[in-house]
């Protein structure tokens, strides 16, 4: 007996060994970390994207490595870089947490705040973690930075909109409003971060050189509540749009002091997060009416931009049991689908496959067409979802949020409220 | 016109954030940094007592009131009094009540834009060519009433008494009788009665988030230290300085400094008046 133990036990332990342990940790997910500013509307819009994305792909049996199923895990971890004061050092341990001590294989997400995404390169590039930025960075600092600095950065990828594309659109929109409206004064109201004051500058010296006229520039502190020094400001110098790029909750005041005020200028969100909410109409009490914002890439908002757009809608509203909020909420979805795309087509989890793979990246998504740019990893804009990522602005319009422009995809037209009708 | 009308305003609004911190340091010697956590509580329940429960607004806000007083008074006899006394301590426990508060209202999904409480009275009327919004006139006659309501309270009241004598010689109100230890607990009471009171008449112009908590703090803590700590007409005064320093601030160099005047009224009062330019430290009887 004792003799058959000693023959049997080597045998069986092989077995273990060889087969059951590796069948174990064929089932090892892949983890994927998300730095997030969870308390503020474009951290919170980013993980309901995630998680939706990674329960239908583990759903359908998960990402397929070289022949070999593997389920997605996503790790959420607070970076706060959102909060008033900007903690840069509290995002940047955020993100070094997910890497070591959660043992994230890629990030997606964050961090939010532009400053922080910026200081965070140097960690991906430290510890070769791909990261896909997917919302609340506009800074065109991101891409630029990948692209000077290729070698130790190019782990770094952004699938949602920036800043220059932002301008880009906005400027195409206000000539439409120009055009209908003879409208062509702007007063630019930003908050006193990086990608809100590198917008608002931007803006302004376009906006400047195609004849606009800028009647001046407000800087506002995060977690600013009275804006109506500011707002009769604008009115004394006669502007007629307000152009807006705040991503605080505050920015909901503003709009609420714009009513209460009557100021004649169409207030007109390049990043205005308050705007971007369903909630929205309810927190001003329908006073945010006529309310222009810009929530960056399509989906984010209802409209018919690709066949996936809808469904996606539909996906998240019914998961969440609330639409689609903020401009973190598409890109979000679609990062975990494009990277699910990238590792297949890779055949493995090594970064500089991944890195490789995403460069090659040509799908059709929730907004567009998806393909970045192998220089600099910024995801390809368009005006038309067949050509690229499709952005989106919409319009407050009795209690709905109506897309307003890119002309391909819209679903109403520009109203002004009633006191700006001569 | 314009510096004038919304100057007040502002002074004002300070004035109501700072005088419960005032009231409570005044007599307690208490600084209670869970001030600005009781200011954002009473917004919440408030909130919850009309837009949930249905009832009226006037009935909320009481309700709001009495239940950051009661608030007030358990910190108080269940945390602070423990520590009364020791400087330091009375720092850190009052801060820590108030992280806790804030923190674990935001963990309690607190959080984002929808939650606001609407203005007493809607629409604007034009004041020498200056648009102003009825609410905001509302609360300067609601701020000019609360501090003429605690004046006479103090100088005219059996408690108000109390609550001076204390003020002006914890050991002499002993010694006729008054139980400091009662008295300390009520002005922590009256004061977070306050900040429930500042809550409600300022956050319709806004929206109920935690981070105004620490806001809030942050400009009673400036207001009081300028008016000097314990005057709470003091901190009236100082409210008016800064209120209107901020406006013209606003208005000849942008937004964007706004904050800062706060914050460099603190240092330069520490730096050029460490006792604050309207607080006598050793007339006491100026601390109530």
């Amino acid at each position: 007996m004792r003799k058959a133990f000693v023959l049997v036990a080597p045998v069986v332990l092989f077995i273990f060994l060889f087969t059951v342990v590796p069948c174990a940790l064929s089932q090892k997910p892949i983890i994927i970390g998300a730095p997030l500013s969870t308390a503020f509307l474009y951290g919170w819009d980013a993980e309901r994207g995630i998680k939706l994305a990674v329960e239908e792909i583990n759903a359908q049996g998960g990402v397929n490595v070289g022949g070999k199923k593997f389920p997605f895990k996503v790790e959420v971890i607070d970076t706060r870089d959102l909060e008033p004061g900007v903690p840069v050092s509290d995002a940047l341990m955020a993100v070094e947490k997910l890497i070591l001590e959660k043992k994230a294989d890629f990030l997606i997400g964050g961090p939010v705040r532009s400053e922080a995404a910026l200081a965070a390169m140097d960690l991906l590039g430290k510890y070769k973690r791909v990261s896909i930025l997917t919302t609340g960075v506009l800074t065109p600092r991101y891409h630029a930075r990948v692209e000077k600095e290729y070698d130790k950065l190019k782990y770094c990828f952004r699938i949602h909109g920036e800043a220059g594309q932002l301008v880009k659109e906005i400027m195409a929109c206000f000539k439409e409003i120009q055009e209908k409206f003879n409208l062509n004064k702007v007063f630019i109201m930003v908050q006193d971060v990086a990608h809100a004051r590198g917008g608002g500058e931007i803006l302004g010296k376009v906006a400047a050189k195609q004849g606009w006229t800028i009647d001046g520039t407000e800087v506002y502190p995060t977690g600013t509540t009275d804006f109506s020094m500011g707002l009769l400001k604008a009115k004394k110098a006669g502007s007629q749009i307000l152009n807006i790029w705040m991503d605080m909750p505050e920015s909901s005041i503003l709009l609420k002091q714009w009513y209460e005020l009557q100021i004649p200028a169409l207030p007109f969100g390049s990043t205005l997060a308050a705007a971007e909410q369903p909630g929205f109409w309810k927190a001003t009490e329908g006073k945010g009416e006529y309310t222009l914002c810009n929530v960056v890439n399509a989906g984010n908002a209802p409209s018919e931009a690709t066949e996936w757009t809808m469904k996606f809608y539909d996906a998240y509203t019914k998961k969440w049991n609330i639409e689609p909020e903020g401009l973190g909420s598409s890109s979000s979805y679609m990062a975990v689908y494009t990277l699910k795309d990238a590792i297949e087509r890779a055949g493995s989890i090594d970064s500089g496959k991944v890195v490789d793979a995403l460069e090659k990246t040509d799908m059709m998504g929730v907004y567009g067409r998806i393909r970045f740019n192998p220089k600099n990893h910024q995801v390809i804009p368009a005006l038309d979802p067949k050509e690229g990522a499709v952005g989106t602005i919409l319009q407050w319009q009795a209690g709905k949020r109506v897309v307003v422009f890119p002309k391909s995809i819209a679903m109403g037209e520009i109203k002004l409220p009633p006191w700006m009708k001569h | 016109m314009e510096i004038l009308i919304y100057g007040t305003i502002n002074s004002i609004a300070l004035a109501l954030m700072a005088l419960g911190f005032a009231l409570v340091y005044g007599i307690s010697r208490i600084p209670n940094f869970a001030h600005g956590a009781i200011y954002v509580v009473a917004g919440f329940i408030t909130w919850t007592f009309l837009k949930v429960v249905g009832l009226g607004y006037f009935l909320s806000a009481l309700i709001a009131i009495l239940v950051t007083g009661i608030l007030g008074a358990l910190i108080y006899r269940f945390m602070l009094i423990r520590v009364r006394g020791m400087a330091i301590s009375e720092i850190i426990a009052s801060y820590a009540i108030g992280l806790a508060i804030l923190e674990g209202l935001r963990w309690g999904g607190f959080k984002g834009m929808t939650y606001t409480l609407p203005v007493f009275i809607a629409g604007s009327v034009t004041l020498g060519g200056v648009p102003v919004d009825i609410h905001r006139l509302l609360l300067i006659g609601i701020g000019v009433a609360v501090i003429a309501l605690l004046w006479l309270f103090t100088h005219y009241t059996r408690i108000g008494l109390a609550l001076r004598g204390m003020a002006q010689d914890e050991r002499a109100a002993l010694m006729l009788g008054i139980d400091s230890d009662r008295m300390a607990l009520l002005a922590t009471a009256f004061g977070s009665m306050l900040a429930g009171l500042a809550a409600i008449v300022l956050l319709p112009l806004g929206n109920i988030v935690v981070e105004a908590g620490y806001n809030v703090l942050i400009l009673a803590i400036a207001v009081c230290i300028v008016g000097g700590l314990g005057s709470w007409m003091g901190a009236v005064l100082a409210a008016f300085l800064i209120g209107f320093a901020q406006i013209l601030t606003v208005v000849y160099l942008g937004s964007h400094y706004q904050m800062v005047v706060a914050l460099l009224a603190i240092i330069f009062t520490l730096i050029m008046r460490p006792s604050g330019l309207f607080g006598r430290q050793k007339e006491l009887e100026e601390r109530v």
